[in-house]
């Protein structure tokens, strides 16, 4: 049974608020493991949903599913050593809505009917708000705030979108169910102008989830202030499945033959992301927030690639695969750094490498990956999606890619090298940060999660399993992309 | 006849949004949004004459949630905090009476020359439904205070609902219901944002929550 996936995470985050906390803690890691099986025999062989108007599997769901599964059992393990080092005052609310974060990311990937899918992304907003607000500081409430109601009014756009597409169906006469699975072999029945409209207010509406500029402006504050292991969560995965929406209202767009005009919006969506990430990056002084900066940098690379279509969507679909793995590792080794010089600011971190060494090869290597060098996968995507822009005639937008691609590593590259090896600045209040007053040692299970992470991109780049291959043509296929 | 009565409800929510531009205090603006969640939720009744129970009861429970249960929960909010109870506009009282007006003026030219199935019997329902997401816009961008733009949002939703009454006539109501819980559930968790923000910062002006930039 296909809603089991989701039911198993929310029964246990509904029990992890009332257990005690060692409970709670292991609790996390057997969900993890549990999600994790599950998921995995939804790829042996896929069955039918129960209630099989609302979910169904799809390949695009699938590999979303297992990102998701595979990245929080990473994260959780992870988050014993983070809460044993922390001493949260409000440790099983964390523990408890992490799972239940867990358990509507699921239902996103799962989702089919497209009010369902609606719930489901509004609920993940609901499900991670607290864990924004963990740290109960003003700047969190702040973070907060701005999530929850920009993203709820952002979502009821989508909303919106979504009855437009209900209008379509009723005009052009169209009865079946609301389901992305239905419609799209209809999809030339739709009414165009309201699909159309639908399309416009979808892609606004899960963009400003998905942190597509110019809706984005939550989202470095939100990644900045939430504990590192959600910060992951919510860069890795909750951005995925907001982009699953668009994907899947696009797959419905390309169906009905207006896929020029769902393309063009989302490679001016994509670019306006790159852009403005490469303008932001440039001069941020945190570290946290200039991670975050790189994931509206990549959403954009995603959304530029689904537009530019063909080899682009395939780009855009390994970006999305590797953008997870290695920026989930990034922010679990930006919570070693912020635990080892207890500071946001990057002026007063230096010579992590002497003084972190284990984190400092995670952190590192991720940055290596997420800046597209190879042999990380990014570096396939993006060159895929420069292709494919190039091949159809988009060489404007080829053109901006590149050049915001070039001073994207530029900003990224000097502030990493600040991290890594510059000497700290001493200031009045902040001693420097040298062997001494040094006290964060490295436990392994804060240090491998990252490198299995970053492991699995390195692998996925040389050799791809049949199974995920094959998964990855065939959703790619329905928004007319390919190898060619 | 009915669909008279339906007309008439809905000028009462176009009253009730230019009541929302020109109210300058928390509570009248509370009072509106109950007013509105309540006409609302009503109208199903009167748009289908011969209901079925599912629909009966999903009706009901649209009326208690958006009528009761989430005006309530914001007033409480607001009882805990004893906030000041200005809404702390950006864009004047008269201003926003005027752009009220003209928004609901826009709105029904705008909805004679689009081509939306099933609501063309009733004259007043999409220049409303329209009326009210711009309205729950107007107040999120135009106002400082926190709870007046908790409101908005409250609009904005009310708005979509009257959108889609004619779309959840026919659709499933454990979809509708859903959708419904969700927006119960943001709309708590704003208002334990809000009071923290009152216990933190000692006002709900969101002027003082900038911290954060860039």
């Amino acid at each position: 049974m296909v809603e089991m996936v989701f039911i198993t995470p929310f029964v246990t985050g509904l029990l992890a608020f009332v257990l005690p906390k060692a409970v709670s803690r292991q609790l996390l890691v057997l969900t993890g493991a549990v999600h994790l099986v599950l998921s995995l025999l939804l790829w042996k062989n896929t069955p039918q949903a129960f209630f099989a108007e609302y979910f169904a599997v799809t390949p695009e769901g699938l590999l979303s599913l297992l990102v998701i599964s595979l990245l929080f059992f990473l994260i959780s393990i992870y988050t014993t050593g983070y809460l044993a080092a922390h001493s949260l005052k409000s440790e099983n609310i964390f523990t408890g809505f992490m799972l239940l974060f867990l358990s509507t990311m699921t239902m996103v990937t799962l989702s089919d009917h497209i009010m369902v899918l609606w719930i489901a992304i509004e609920a993940t907003t609901l499900a991670s708000a607290p864990l924004i607000y963990t740290h109960r500081s003003g700047a969190s409430l702040e973070a907060t705030w701005k999530y929850v109601l920009i993203c709820s009014v952002g979502i009821a756009m989508a909303l919106v979108g979504s009855l437009f597409l209900t209008f379509s169906m009723e005009l052009g006469g169209v009865t079946s169910a609301m389901s992305f699975s239905a419609l799209t072999p209809v999809a030339g029945q739709l009414d165009p102008a309201w699909l159309k409209a639908g399309f416009i207010f979808i892609v606004v509406g899960y963009g400003t989830k998905m942190g597509l500029a110019p809706m984005h402006t939550w989202l470095p504050d939100a990644h900045s202030e939430a504990p590192s292991p959600a910060s992951a969560l919510l860069s890795g995965v909750l951005l995925n499945c907001a982009y699953l929406g668009i994907f899947k209202t696009n797959k419905i767009m390309v169906s009905a033959g207006l896929s020029d005009f769902s393309g063009t919006i989302l490679i001016v969506f994509g670019l306006l992301s790159i852009v403005a990430a490469a303008t932001y990056i440039l001069k941020q002084t945190e570290y946290k927030r200039m991670l975050a900066y790189s994931s509206i940098e990549n959403m954009g690379i995603i959304a530029l690639g689904t537009g530019i279509g063909g080899l682009g969507v395939y780009g855009a679909v390994i970006c999305m695969i590797h953008h997870s793995l290695i920026k989930s590792s990034l922010f679990l080794s930006s919570g070693n750094i912020l635990m080892g010089y207890k500071d946001r600011l990057i002026a007063n971190t230096g010579q992590m490498a002497k003084q972190m060494p284990k984190t400092f090869v995670a952190f590192f290597a991720g940055f290596a990956g997420i800046s597209g060098f190879p042999p990380f996968g990014i570096f396939i995507g993006e060159l895929f999606i420069i292709m494919a822009a190039f091949k159809t005639g988009h060489y404007l937008a080829a053109g901006i890619f590149i050049f915001s691609l070039c001073v994207i590593f530029a900003g990224f590259a000097r502030q990493v090298m600040a991290i890594c090896f510059d000497t700290p600045t001493e200031t009045d209040t902040q001693p420097a940060a040298d062997q001494k007053n040094f006290l964060f040692k490295e436990p392994p299970g804060m240090v491998w999660p990252q490198y299995v992470l970053l492991l699995t991109s390195l692998i996925l780049c040389f050799f791809i399993p049949d199974a995920l291959y094959q998964t990855i043509v065939d959703a790619v296929h329905a928004i007319g992309g390919g190898l060619q | 006849m009915t669909l008279y009565t339906v007309d008439t409800l809905l000028t009462l929510v176009l009253l009730s949004v230019l009541f929302a531009f020109g109210s300058s205090r928390v509570p009248a603006l509370i009072k509106v949004m109950a007013f509105q969640g309540i006409v609302v939720s009503i109208i199903p009744f009167f748009i289908t004459p011969h209901m079925a129970t599912g629909a009966v009861i999903f009706t009901i429970a649209t009326l208690v949630i958006r009528g009761v249960l989430i005006p309530l929960s914001i007033h409480l909010a607001i009882r805990k905090v004893a906030i000041q109870r200005d809404v702390a506009p950006i864009v004047g009282y008269h201003a926003s009476l005027f752009f009220g007006l003209g928004l609901i003026v826009a709105a029904a030219v705008i909805s004679r020359y689009l081509n939306i199935p099933s609501i063309s019997d009733s004259q007043l329902l999409f220049p409303a439904a329209i009326s009210l997401l711009v309205t729950g816009m107007f107040l999120l961008m135009a106002r400082r205070n926190a709870i007046a733009m908790v409101i908005g949002y409250i609009m904005l939703e009310n708005g979509i609902y009257l959108m889609g009454t004619t779309f959840s006539v026919r659709a499933r109501h454990i979809v509708e219901f859903g959708i419904l819980l969700d927006v119960l559930a943001g709309v708590m968790i704003m208002a334990v944002i809000l009071q923290n923000i009152k216990q933190t910062f000692d006002d709900v002006d969101t002027s003082l929550l900038r911290t954060l930039k860039e």
